[in-house]
């Protein structure tokens, strides 16, 4: 039923739909043509803190680490060094390192810049390696 | 003879200095709010998290705290867990938090964002 009434309320009606539930998911925008799969995608707004916050040769690094209350933690730090087995991930000029070890649990996964009025931070959402986290985003059980 | 004790009398929360400038900034360009209220919610894997809102009007339940200038206001269900608490501001470059650094809490979560009392 739902097909039908958009079809009623011609094409204005469904592109109104798609574009208000484009504003509820935080979207991440990366190019369409990458594959996803084994890479980190940034939200506009992470893209932007980024860009404000960093200056060149700045890096913003995730590293995963054992520990929090469900098994797995994510870490992040400001790094100008990229070492070996670092990947390094760009977009409108701001980089995300991730070290091999790391990506594992974080692939496909969307990194965002989460602002609220009791707290502002980077978060990893949608990641589809974890099976369920905590509420603050923070820590996370893998997926087996 | 005895000796007179004097008890200091604690306000439910206070501020730091930071968390005070923060508000203050916060509340700045809106004369419709008169400040912020805290809360706490049952959410997270410590049981309880708290929450912070810009507010209108003071709820009758509410604890009114004012400090340096600034209001905060406890939410009933918040007065009981929070008493003696300090709330501070903690800005950094990956993230600005408020932060409750409460007494009465027993343990925390790696996050921080969640606890039992």
């Amino acid at each position: 039923s739902a097909k039908l009434s958009v079809g009623l309320r011609g094409p204005r009606a469904l592109a109104r739909l798609s574009s208000s539930s484009m504003g509820r998911e935080k979207k991440a925008v990366a190019p369409e043509n990458r594959l996803f799969q084994d890479r980190v995608l940034l939200t506009e707004s992470c893209v932007k803190r980024l860009q404000e916050i960093m200056a060149k040769g700045e890096y913003l690094r995730i590293r995963v680490e054992g520990g929090g209350c469900s098994g797995f933690q994510y870490k992040f730090s400001v790094d100008t060094v990229r070492k070996e087995d670092d990947r390094l991930f760009e977009q409108e000029g701001v980089g995300v390192i991730v070290d091999e070890d790391s990506l594992d649990f974080v692939k496909g996964a969307t990194l965002d810049y989460n602002e609220e009025l009791i707290r502002s931070s980077f978060q990893v959402l949608r990641n589809p390696q974890a099976e369920h986290g905590c509420s603050c985003g923070t820590s996370f059980s893998v997926k087996l | 003879v005895s000796k007179r004790k004097l008890l200091p009398t604690r306000a439910a929360l206070t501020l730091t200095p930071s968390a005070v400038n923060k508000i203050k900034y916060l509340l700045q360009n809106k004369p419709e709010y008169i400040g912020l209220r805290v809360g706490v919610r049952t959410r997270g894997c410590n049981g309880l998290t708290y929450t912070l809102d810009y507010i209108k009007e003071k709820d009758k339940s509410d604890e009114e705290v004012l400090q340096d200038g600034v209001r905060v206001f406890i939410e009933k269900k918040a007065q009981l867990t929070l008493l003696g608490t300090e709330m501070d501001y903690v800005e950094s470059k990956l993230s600005s938090e408020f932060v409750f650094n409460n007494p009465n809490i027993k343990g925390t979560c790696g996050c921080g964002e969640s606890f039992n009392v």
